[in-house]
């Protein structure tokens, strides 16, 4: 039996497809089946995060119309043991499917995946509701940004209307340098205002942007972005990490305990 | 919910935090920010001729607008501010 999780923010660029490519393959190094679904219909982008987009035959939209079998569309990842793609369609949009297809499509799954990843569009229409439609909880992504936060609790507001089953907060893009100058707020700040759990805090970081270029998800690599992703990770499957000490050199762990009132 | 003594040169993140909490209490009461400050301010005014209160410790709020009740429970819109008791005695 699966756990779904939908990655959602609200606000475009904030890191969703990122954060569902992470912790997708951060997931499967654990040793665990993971399936990452892309509901973005039209604007697909988890395919090229990836570095799977040379390999798609069939998509989402091609499974819900019966052009094929599940089997056909899913694109397994060589790289990384029991990892698998659903890609979505580039030349439909968000009206191509629906959310009663989508939480069939969801429950199909569930008996070959311990985890099952569905990477949210942007916005609160119809794309969003074809995402949440399967999920039993809900990783809202956010930057320590004015319009992010705003939009991000106007999803939690979305998801809590919509009795999502539990609903946890990553900050991403900190950069200390700037929360230590009051030019930025903090994670803490964050969690006060969003009043939402924390499950990981991930610091702006050059790699992930020559990660996405290369198409090779951050999680084996050596950087700050991949630690906070591989501590989201063992967080999410039960062990309590503390969050990482942000801070550009390496210092000891900073339990931040207040923050994680969860496993 | 206080305010934090910021020494450093910037305090836009400041700013960005109380314009936040604001922005969230306009958005989920569905009472514009403009009428949201005149409250404060107003309430302020009164309140400051019964005791001394630090208008910076006035908070507005909308409280279980997201919680998991009915739908359409209305939610409850509040203003608090510390209580101290040597305050509201007759000056």
């Amino acid at each position: 039996m699966s756990e779904v999780m939908v990655v959602t923010s609200g606000k475009g660029g904030v890191g969703k497809t990122t954060t569902t490519a992470n912790i997708g393959t951060g997931l499967a190094l654990l040793g665990y089946s993971v399936v990452l679904i892309d509901t973005d219909i039209g604007l697909r982008n988890l395919d090229v995060v990836m570095g799977l987009e040379n390999r798609i035959i069939y998509n989402l939209v091609d499974v819900v119309e019966g052009n094929c079998r599940m089997k056909q569309a899913l694109i397994r990842d060589k790289r990384y043991p029991n990892l698998y793609l659903l890609p979505s369609a580039q030349t439909r949009d968000k009206t191509s499917v629906n959310p009663g297809q989508m939480k069939k499509l969801v429950d199909d799954l569930r008996e070959d995946f311990d985890y099952i990843l569905l990477d949210c569009p942007a916005g609160i229409e119809q794309g969003f509701r074809n995402a949440i439609a399967g999920a039993d909880r809900a990783l809202v992504v956010t930057t320590p940004e004015v319009s992010a936060i705003r939009d991000a609790d106007r999803i939690i507001g979305l998801l809590e209307a919509e009795q999502m089953g539990s609903i946890d907060l990553i900050v991403n893009r900190i950069r200390m340098d700037m929360v230590r100058r009051g030019d930025m707020m903090s994670v803490e700040d964050v969690a006060d205002i969003l009043a939402v759990d924390i499950i990981g805090a991930v610091p702006d970081d050059e790699d992930v942007v020559i990660s996405a270029n290369q198409g090779e998800p951050l999680s084996d690599r050596d950087s700050m972005a991949g630690q906070a992703y591989v501590n989201i990770c063992r967080r999410l499957t039960g062990d309590a990490v503390p969050l990482m000490n942000l801070e550009p050199h390496r210092g000891i762990l900073v339990r931040i305990s207040s923050l994680l009132k969860r496993a | 919910m206080g305010q934090t003594i910021c020494f450093h040169k910037s305090n836009s993140g400041e700013i960005a935090r109380m314009r936040l909490k604001l922005l969230l209490v306009s958005d989920q009461s569905h009472i514009s920010p403009g009428i949201l400050d005149r409250l404060r301010d107003d309430v302020t005014r009164v309140l400051s001729g019964y005791a001394q209160v630090d208008a910076s410790r006035i908070t507005l709020g909308v409280r279980k607008h997201r919680q998991q009740d009915e739908p359409g429970a209305e939610p409850i819109f509040y203003i608090s501010f510390p209580l101290r008791q040597k305050y509201l005695e007759k000056t």
